[in-house]
């Protein structure tokens, strides 16, 4: 026992931060949600607790991928404006785990807190073909937990949902002080 | 706006940083649901087993192997063209027992891992024993039955991270029902 | 040219999948079941006779049957995945479209599809659909030749 206390363990810390451009293999990822989804899927009795589940374990990703984004992208300073921040979701935060941008950013007709980022054909939903019995089931909520962890992060409180639109929408409503306070920015 | 980071945009490939921190999210997700380490071990072992029996199809069906003869081509193979294809690295076959029905994989880096650090009181936790789980899975669809472990592991602090398989049968096909 | 039905069997004998296109007539047994069943052991019994009577070590073994009617491909995975395709028989060796059918329709539809069980008969209508539309697409399917 003495022995492998005193082994010096090399710090992830001294470790270089990677460049972000390493890949795996699709198949390899996509096996792996497929676990995922099937493992949540056990614990949990209804579709909309499925995708809460799968938007918990997104935040899990979310809040790291902030962290890594932020200290390797050193240029980048925090996003104090609304539409600065959705833009880097769509783009940044998209190209740095999917390779591309998402397809399109839209703000409600009707609602001024309410912004959709819509993806055709989402990476996460690929493989995946939803039963009829389960239809309203998308599995994308694991990308609206991840939308909604990095939005939390820098201080845009938001909820984030996945609907069957247009290929996948994610709908996300954010905060009543969010608005507030983005008015007050742009109004200096 | 900032620097971009640029991967290769290739539609078979995907960040590697999102498949880690996914994995890291579903480790997390298992200590939450099971308070036993041994519990969540043996459910990333199962979790892995359950890849591993889909992922072989996806390995046989875009790698030109066909049976291999002897379980040391199945080394070689595994290491060489089974980790290379999904993971994009090349464990060292060695350590083989003077019987020839065991081997090791050694990897210099687990992209698992990339990230993590054990926290304390987690010391028991098989952090990449998903990694078992779908060895023991792939080869027993080629009719293999094994057992694998981890024997080091630098998340321990060890020097390599060691995985140990040991052939322990060869599986026969199903005969129909009323054949002989 | 043309393609009758499929059948894709599992390493334990369970159908996964049946489909057929232009079969026009039926073996007349009773159930679906037992033609599965029937299917797979006359397989299974090809396969393993086919291997004992060969005088060195066949590499594919088993590939296809003629009758004067029809013909009868058959591809196996390493992992004990049966495909068997009836077509007539102006239908060559089909052994890579088999091949292509099991890697880009079963394996992205099917394997990668954590709504799919494995082992289980095959309910994706996402794999149906692939499916269907390769097999029509194929240069052996098409009924107004000859």
């Amino acid at each position: 026992m003495a022995s492998i206390l005193q082994r010096q363990k090399s710090s992830i810390l001294d470790r270089p931060l990677s460049k972000g451009k390493a890949e795996v293999n699709l198949s390899t990822f996509a096996l792996l949600f497929s676990e995922m989804v099937q493992y949540c899927q056990s614990r949990v009795y209804t579709v909309p607790e499925l995708q809460n589940k799968l938007t918990e374990m997104g935040h899990h990703v979310g809040v790291r991928m902030l962290d890594i984004l932020f200290l390797r992208e050193r240029t980048f300073k925090r996003e104090v404006k609304l539409l600065n921040m959705l833009l880097f979701i769509k783009t940044n935060l998209w190209k740095t785990l999917f390779g591309k941008e998402a397809d399109k950013l839209e703000h409600a007709n009707d609602d001024e807190r309410t912004y959709y980022i819509i993806e055709k054909e989402p990476l996460l939903n690929k493989f995946i073909s939803v039963p009829k019995d389960k239809s309203s089931l998308n599995c994308a909520s694991f990308m609206a937990g991840i939308i909604e962890a990095v939005l939390n992060g820098c201080n845009f409180p938001a909820k984030v949902t996945t609907h069957w639109h247009k290929g996948t929408t994610f709908m996300i409503k954010f905060d009543e002080s969010v608005i507030a306070r983005d008015k007050t920015v742009d109004g200096r | 706006m900032s620097r971009q980071t640029v991967r290769s945009g290739d539609p078979r490939k995907v960040s590697a940083e999102l498949f880690t921190l996914t994995y890291g999210a579903l480790v997390s997700q298992l200590v939450k649901d099971y308070e036993n380490v041994d519990e969540v071990n043996k459910q990333l072992d199962k979790l892995g087993y359950n890849m591993g029996i889909r992922l072989i199809e996806d390995f046989l069906a875009r790698s030109n192997v066909g049976r291999c003869h002897d379980l040391r081509e199945t080394a070689d193979v595994i290491a060489k063209v089974g980790f290379k294809m999904f993971l994009g690295i090349v464990p060292t076959v060695s350590n083989w027992s003077p019987s020839g029905d065991e081997f090791s994989l050694l990897l210099d880096n687990n992209p698992l891992t990339d990230f993590v650090e054990l926290p304390e009181g987690q010391s028991n936790l098989e952090y990449s024993s998903i990694l078992c789980g779908v060895l023991r899975g792939a080869l027993e669809m080629v009719q293999m039955e094994v057992n694998v472990w981890f024997v080091q592991d630098q998340l321990k602090g060890d020097n390599t991270t060691e995985i140990r398989v040991k052939f322990i049968r060869r599986l026969e096909d199903a005969v129909p029902v009323g054949e002989d | 040219m043309t393609v009758f039905n499929l059948y894709i069997f599992d390493r334990n004998g369970t159908c996964l999948y049946y489909v057929e296109w232009n079969r026009k007539k039926h073996s007349g047994i009773a159930s679906q079941e037992e033609e599965f069943k029937l299917m797979y052991g006359m397989i299974f019994s090809i396969k393993s006779f086919v291997n004992r009577i060969s005088p060195s070590d066949l590499k594919d073994g088993f590939s296809s049957f003629k009758t004067s009617r029809y013909k009868c491909n058959f591809y196996e995975t390493p992992s004990g995945l049966k495909f068997i395709l009836n077509t007539d028989l102006n239908v060559g060796n089909i052994r890579d479209v088999l091949h292509q059918l099991y890697s880009n329709i079963y394996v992205e539809y099917v394997v990668k599809n954590p709504l799919c069980e494995l082992g289980q008969p095959i309910k994706s209508d996402l794999f149906k659909t692939k499916l269907d539309e390769y097999v029509r697409n194929l240069p052996i399917f098409a009924t107004k030749t000859n």
